[in-house]
This record gives structure tokens, sequence and C-alpha cells, in this order.
């Protein structure tokens, strides 16, 4: 039995940790964008972005300000027991989050949609938002997402339904154009890890892009060579505009661009895009049935797909 | 491109010499605002702050703020996106006197219009950096803390050498980022030869 006093800690860890520090494998592609960029100002602006993160590290602050949606996403052994059961989970969660929010780690940001009502600790109406996927096995993996309103509301998170007729080159299409709109002036805060969904039903096709932005590491490709074709071909030609770092010019304009799919109907093909920004925040943590717990690299949200 | 240090209050032949692509460090007295003030003020009628009668410079943020046994510490900053204030950014430039507006992205063609005829100029920040600014900056004081919550109220704040923001709008009319809409949109025909997409390229209508 794993207690509600040991998940707890270690959702709020994960959650504290998701918020000031961001992955190996994004530090990483900060590196090599910073070695690569030819532009001096996009240049500047990674190298001073990059700075601040090694800052919020250090001093354990929030990597950005907007500490954004709060998202968790549970790998759950099937043979898994937990204290409470997975509505003792839930409320740990949000328990976690009020105590991050209370403390500075996340900012208050969540607040009623019509009156702006702000409750002060990111806890309302369906947020935290929770997913979950069921594996083989007795432990459990947290993951926490904080994903920024910056890539999220300007158009780097879009839907569409593309015929058959139009294929490959339709989702391609798609994707430049919802880039090309949401990177200008720096909205989503570029460059950005990008996730597209192909198939399934409109929400299926979104979930899949958020995961594919959120949780793949930058580095990652789809095992599929179609889907690695598409991953591999857009990342070039999304680099290509030359949008760069907060859309001033540059280089880099994306990390990654990572793919997931889903069959879909015969009448259609489901595309979202879900953009996450550079400052690509994610946390993971394993508890094992003996209570021994571990800080993660990667979510390994799609090992076994 | 030059590199300027000015100080709020502004001394407006400053501002109106600045031109896209200058870079300005910033200090002296500033005020903040997101959505929630502007309908406030704008939407509702109710009175504007008093800062925004004393200050002209406004930065577009919601900040981290910490609040104990009456002292304020600022955790985190970084420059919120100013393009979703658009409805009401041609009222504040006006009504609040603003010679300066800090903000994410860039603003639109009625705030441009404003801007260009009561001297205001916006900048914006070329990285994500809120740990390299924060000890740029003292809160004073906070105004409709109680009716507007932590992250939408009008916090003072007293700045030294905040920077670097590179000006986007400036006094004659002129916006970095259509610059940079240009050089994107030529690229996209390069983008589209080598995703192999044919130039006149349409969807198959569904809806």
């Amino acid at each position: 039995m794993i207690t509600t006093k040991i998940y707890e800690e270690v959702i709020f860890q994960t959650v504290v940790r998701g918020s000031t520090v961001i992955p190996p494998d994004v530090e990483a592609a900060f590196e090599s964008a910073i070695a690569r960029e030819t532009y001096a100002s996009a240049r500047e602006g990674l190298q001073r972005t990059y700075d601040s993160l090694m800052l919020s590290k250090e001093i354990k602050r929030p990597a950005c300000p907007d500490t954004g949606w709060p998202i968790f996403y549970f790998k759950l052994g099937n043979d898994c027991k937990l204290e409470g059961g997975l509505m003792g989970l839930e409320e740990a969660a949000r328990r976690a989050v009020a105590k991050a929010t209370k403390l500075g780690f996340l900012r208050s940001t969540m607040k009623h949609p019509l009156t702006g009502y702000d409750p002060g600790n990111n806890i309302g109406m369906n947020i935290p938002d929770f997913s979950y996927k069921f594996v083989p096995g007795d432990g459990i993996e947290i993951t926490y997402v904080a994903k920024g309103g910056g890539s999220e509301c300007f158009g780097g998170t879009r839907h569409r339904v593309v015929a058959f007729a139009d294929g490959v080159q339709g989702i391609k299409k798609f994707v430049l154009d919802c880039f090309q709109a949401s990177s200008r002036a720096g909205a989503i805060c570029p460059p950005s890890v990008l996730g597209i969904g192909i198939g399934g039903t409109a929400n299926v096709a979104a979930n899949l892009a958020k995961e594919a932005a959120c949780l793949r590491t930058v580095g990652s490709h789809h095992p599929e060579a179609p889907f690695r074709e598409i991953e591999e071909s857009l990342c070039e030609a999304l680099n290509m505009l030359k949008v760069g770092t907060m859309g001033a010019g540059g280089d880099t304009s994306v990390f990654a661009v990572n793919v997931e799919y889903a069959y879909t109907h015969i009448a259609g093909i489901a595309v979202a895009t879900s953009s996450n920004c550079m400052v690509a925040r994610r946390a993971s943590s394993r508890i094992l049935a003996d209570r021994s717990v571990e800080e993660m690299i990667s979510p390994d949200w799609f090992e076994g797909r | 491109m030059a590199i300027y240090e000015l100080t709020a209050p502004f001394n407006p032949e400053d501002i109106k010499k600045l031109r896209i692509g200058d870079l300005v460090y910033v200090s002296g007295k500033a005020f903040t605002c997101r959505s929630r003030l502007h309908r406030w003020v704008f939407d509702e009628g109710h009175e504007s702050p008093a800062a925004a009668a004393e200050r002209d410079l406004l930065i577009h943020v919601g900040p981290i703020v910490l609040r104990e046994n009456g002292n304020f510490e600022l955790v985190s900053f970084m420059p919120t996106s100013s393009i979703r204030f658009e409805k009401w950014g041609a009222r504040s430039v006006d009504a609040w006197d603003l010679h300066m507006i800090i903000g994410k992205t860039t603003m639109g063609g009625r705030t441009m219009e404003m801007m260009k005829k009561k001297n205001c100029v916006h900048v914006s920040p070329r990285g994500v950096s809120p740990n390299l600014w924060v000890n740029s900056i003292k809160i004073s004081d906070v105004e409709l803390f109680d009716e507007l919550g932590t992250i939408e109220a009008t916090w003072h704040m007293e700045l030294d050498r905040l920077g670097p923001f590179v000006v986007d709008i400036d006094t004659e009319g002129n916006n970095l980022f259509e610059h940079i809409d240009e050089i994107v949109s030529e690229n996209k025909i390069k983008a589209m030869e080598l995703l192999g997409i044919p130039d006149d390229f349409e969807y198959t209508k569904l809806y």
C-alpha cells in the first residue's frame, strides 16, 4: 500500500520541480540552439532565458511567472494499491497545488471563466486536469505539466478535419498555417515544442497533440517512418520561416515537432496542434510498491504507445 | 539600432527619438495592469487607480507577489501579451497619458494610431528571463488588491535599469513585427516547396 503521506509529498515535490526546473532535454535544446544561432538578437534572447532558467533551478523560483494550467498525468500500475484510492490521489493533488500556490511556486492563475473570480489557489471546476494511463505493475508514475497561457491561447492549439483527399499535404499545410499565425510577435513564446495529433475524434487528436507537446522529450522520434517523416520535414520547414526567439527573427523557431496518432474514421482526418513554450516545463516521479521514490527524466508516456 | 537608458516619468523628447529595433533599459516609476483592470475602468466605469494619474509607464504583467506582514516580495516577473488588450489599448494610452507600455507581443492598428498622437511607444522582451529582472524591481504599493486579486491588481513598481526591451511600436506608426511578418511570409514559400505543397493548394471543403 502506498500511503497518502508518501504520494502527497511526492506530488508536491513534482509540482515544485515542474514549475522551477526545465527537464534536461529542453536544457540541451537551448544549448544547441544558442550554439547554432546566427542572429545576435535571437541568441541573446535565448541566452538570457537560459541564464534565468539556471537561476530558477538554483533558487527554486518559477521558470516563468505564468505557471499555467495545472495538469497531471498518472501512469498507474494495474496492481497499484493507493491509500484512499484514486479519489484520495486527486484530493492530494489538489492540496499539493494549493500549497505550491500559497508558497509562490505557482501563480494564482486559474479563475472563473465568466466572472473572473480568483480563488487564489488554482483549484476550481475541472481544474487541475487529470489524465490516466493504465499499465502492468504495482507502482505509480506522476507527471506534472505547467502549461503556459501564451502557448495555449494564441492559436498554437487548434483543430481541423482534413479530407483524405488532402492527406499528408493537408496535414502539413494546416500545421504550417497555424504556426505562422500563432508565432506572430512571439505570442506562443517560440522556439516552440510543437505537438501534432492525427486521427481519432477532435478530442482524441487534441489530447494526443497536447501529450506530444508536453510529454515527449525533445530529440525523441515517432517509431513509425511515415510519422517520423512528418516530424522531421515540418521541423525543418518551420525553422525555415525564421520566426526566431520570441518571434523577433532567428534560426530556431521550433525545438521539436512531435507527432502522435490514432486510427480515424473513413470520413476524415482530425488534426490538432498544441504548442509548448520554449520554457517547456514538466516533471515526473515514480513511486514503487515498496514505497521507494525516484525522479524520472522522461514521463515515458508513449512507451509502448 | 541604438541602446537607450530612460527614466519614467519620461522626457517626451526621449520617447520621440526611439525607433523600432532600438533597445531600452528603463528606470523610475511604473504601474501594472491586465484585462480585469481595463474592464474595471473602461467597461464598468470605475475610477482609474491613482497610479495612472501619476505614472506614464504601464507594464502589462501579472507578477507573482508574496504578501507577508505588510511587506511585498516579488517572486517572478515576465510581461504578458499586450495584443489581448487591444480592445482597450487606445483608451488606456489616451486616458492615462502613457508614454511607454512594456508588454509581450505588440498592439494593433487602433492603439498604434493613438500612440502616434500621444507620443507613446510599445516595447517587448527578447526572452523569458524573470530571474534576471526581479532584482531591478521594487514594489512600493498596490491598489485594487481586494477587488481584482493578486495578479490583476495595480502594482506600483520602482524600476532600476530594467531591460533590455526592444522597441516594437514607435511614435511614427512603425511596427517591428509587421516587418518580420513580411519576411516570414516570403520564407513560407520556400517552406511550402520543401514540404511538397503546391502554392495554389486549397483544402477540400468539408464545412
